[in-house]
């Protein structure tokens, strides 16, 4: 019998383990190798440089300001859409006639490419017929026109709106999900106990609802790592670099400049931060396992 | 399991109608960019370009559609596209079948930590193994053709359908395969006339997911091909983009209809797509 498990165990492994293995887990341990190299992209040889690349790193000042928008990317993605999504699944979690159609309105944008969104929103932010310059003028009742993607003050920011316009349907979903674990009884209580709407929401609910927050914020900061498509639609990672991220930053030396050994070094680091996070995230989905079975 | 909208119903009071109001409101904010391109799609550009893109139009424009549609370079787009997604979500999902049943099934010394590391896969940034890959297909000849991108997203589609798969498979009582094998079958008679049957809901979960991302990606298009021949469709829209600078109709049409397939499975399988995303992100 467990010669047999033995023998399907690596029939029904081999395919999947070789293509996983080829495609991902190679080209990741490659990528550090060339990192200490100075490959061109296209010359078959390079030579082995050492830690150049990540002394270049070091006075690279593109790096550093795609480092800070990578982390205000986070920030922002930590607040925008864990807070509108915790909202909206708190409204819509009641016996409300048409609640499946806001649910269906609010996570349409999740199945929208990043290309299609970062399209649409380019125009919301259009200095001279944009949706937005047009309400701004109509209510401050004078012409505005701001051109919102091409000055260095706002274009991270309304890159940054459009992407949590996104990503707060996947917040909501999340949260829906962990609102219906909740007791019953619970809330039942709440009502006998004459708490108010305000209080059952603070001091119950929301305090329940911490192992989904946790899921929210882990995937909201690892998304905003792989940010790139709709970068490079709405700014391209300008102007003047000015709303790069570590991504955007990565494409740019690897196969703008052709600097594919510092492109791999970028990747490294931008590897690193991610295994930061994921390991937090595994731990925290443990914990949460282990407290809520 | 019911949900807690059963238990507490809601009369109209004064509270209601400004929490409808509200909804209504976010509502509109939500759908707002997405009337946008809709609206754009059936406007001439001059009409656009005169501040009149947000009103709703006197009269349909079609043409934007028909200048989009009777594009030879579209048509190209979305064949190459489809050659791409297709086969990259049936090969992932049948790659995630196999791996998916042996963590659930077969458990082995390790399997824990190979699962994990099988997981991890699917969140990490793309970026960290770019360079390799684009070395690899560089040296073997295969830039500038679609053989890439169906092998990358094939690979990268294992961690999530492994996942999915394996808890599924595990909510399977043990007793049914036992009894199987114990009538004569093979582990892979098991798999494919008992699990795999029992497992349709799920596989239907990652059917809808594995498409739109595939059908969405960018990222590997842009760095895999070149030629405009070998192009999928939203390299294509940022093509268009670059190729007139002001036909802000026809990018909106073109962005409508790269989006209608990706649009219809989500609202056919929104149950599914949902449940896919949540499974995804609680049950590392």
């Amino acid at each position: 019998m467990e010669r047999e498990n033995r023998f399907w165990r690596v029939v029904l492994l081999f395919l999947p383990l070789s293509v996983f293995a080829v495609f991902v887990v190679w080209p990741l341990f490659s990528s550090f190798w060339y990192s200490f190299t100075d490959w061109n992209g296209f010359d078959p040889n390079y030579a082995f440089v050492g830690l150049d690349n990540y002394a270049r790193i070091w006075t690279d000042r593109l790096f550093f300001g795609a480092i800070i928008n990578t982390a205000l990317w986070m920030a922002a993605a930590i607040l925008l859409p864990t807070l509108l999504g915790l909202a909206l699944a708190l409204l819509l979690d009641r016996q409300l006639r048409g609640a499946r159609i806001f649910k269906t309105i609010f996570y349409l944008p999740i199945c929208l490419s990043a290309i299609v969104v970062g399209q649409i929103w380019t125009w919301i932010y259009q200095p001279d017929w944009g949706l937005l310059n047009a309400i701004i003028s109509f209510v401050a009742g004078e012409p505005f026109t701001h051109a919102w993607l091409a000055r260095p003050g706002s274009a991270l920011w309304s890159v940054i709106v459009a992407w949590s316009w996104q990503q707060t349907g996947l917040s909501m979903v999340i949260y829906l999900a962990g609102l219906t674990a909740i007791p019953s009884d619970l809330l039942e209580v709440c009502d006998i106990e004459g708490a108010s709407p305000w209080q059952r929401i603070r001091r119950v609910v929301v305090p329940l609802l911490i192992p989904s927050t946790i899921v929210v914020i882990a995937l909201s900061v690892i998304n905003s790592l792989k940010g790139f498509d709709i970068l490079y639609i709405m700014t391209g990672g300008g102007p003047f670099h000015s709303s790069d991220t570590l991504a955007m930053h990565m494409y740019n030396e690897s196969f703008k400049k052709y600097l594919m050994g510092y492109g791999s070094a970028i990747s490294v680091v931008l590897f690193l931060i991610a295994l930061v996070i994921i390991g937090f995230y595994f731990r925290q989905l443990k914990r949460i396992d282990e407290i809520y079975g | 399991m019911r949900s807690m909208a059963d238990r507490r119903k809601l009369h109209l009071t004064p509270w209601t109608a400004a929490l409808i109001a509200i909804l209504v409101m976010l509502a509109v904010l939500f759908l707002m960019p997405t009337i946008g391109v809709l609206l754009s799609s059936i406007k001439t550009t001059r009409d656009i370009a005169l501040g009149d893109l947000w009103s709703i139009p006197g009269q349909l424009f079609l043409g934007n559609y028909a200048e989009v549609l009777s594009n030879p370079a579209v048509h190209r787009y979305f064949v190459n596209t489809l050659i791409v997604t297709v086969p990259a979500t049936t090969a992932s999902i049948g790659l995630g079948v196999l791996a998916g049943y042996v963590f659930a099934k077969l458990p082995f010394r390790g399997a824990g930590i190979l699962f994990l590391a099988i997981v991890a896969g699917m969140f990490f940034p793309p970026q960290v193994i770019l360079v390799p890959l684009f070395r690899l297909f560089n040296g073997i000849g295969l830039i500038d053709t679609l053989w890439p991108i169906f092998l990358v997203h094939t690979a990268l589609g294992i961690p999530i359908c492994t996942l999915l798969m394996r808890n599924f498979f595990a909510t399977v009582p043990n007793a049914l395969r036992e009894a199987a094998i114990l009538e004569g079958a093979s582990e892979w008679q098991v798999l494919t006339r008992v699990a795999i049957p029992l497992g349709l809901p799920a596989l239907a979960v990652l059917a809808t997911l594995q498409f739109t991302w595939i059908w969405n990606d960018f990222l590997w298009p842009l760095i895999f091909t070149q030629s405009d021949e070998k192009r999928t469709i939203m390299i294509g829209i940022v093509n268009l983009k670059g190729q007139y600078t002001v036909a802000w109709g026809v990018q909106g049409a073109l962005s409508l209809i790269a989006s209608l397939p990706t649009l219809v499975i989500f609202l056919f399988f929104q149950r599914y797509f949902i449940k896919g995303m949540t499974m995804g992100a609680v049950k590392g």
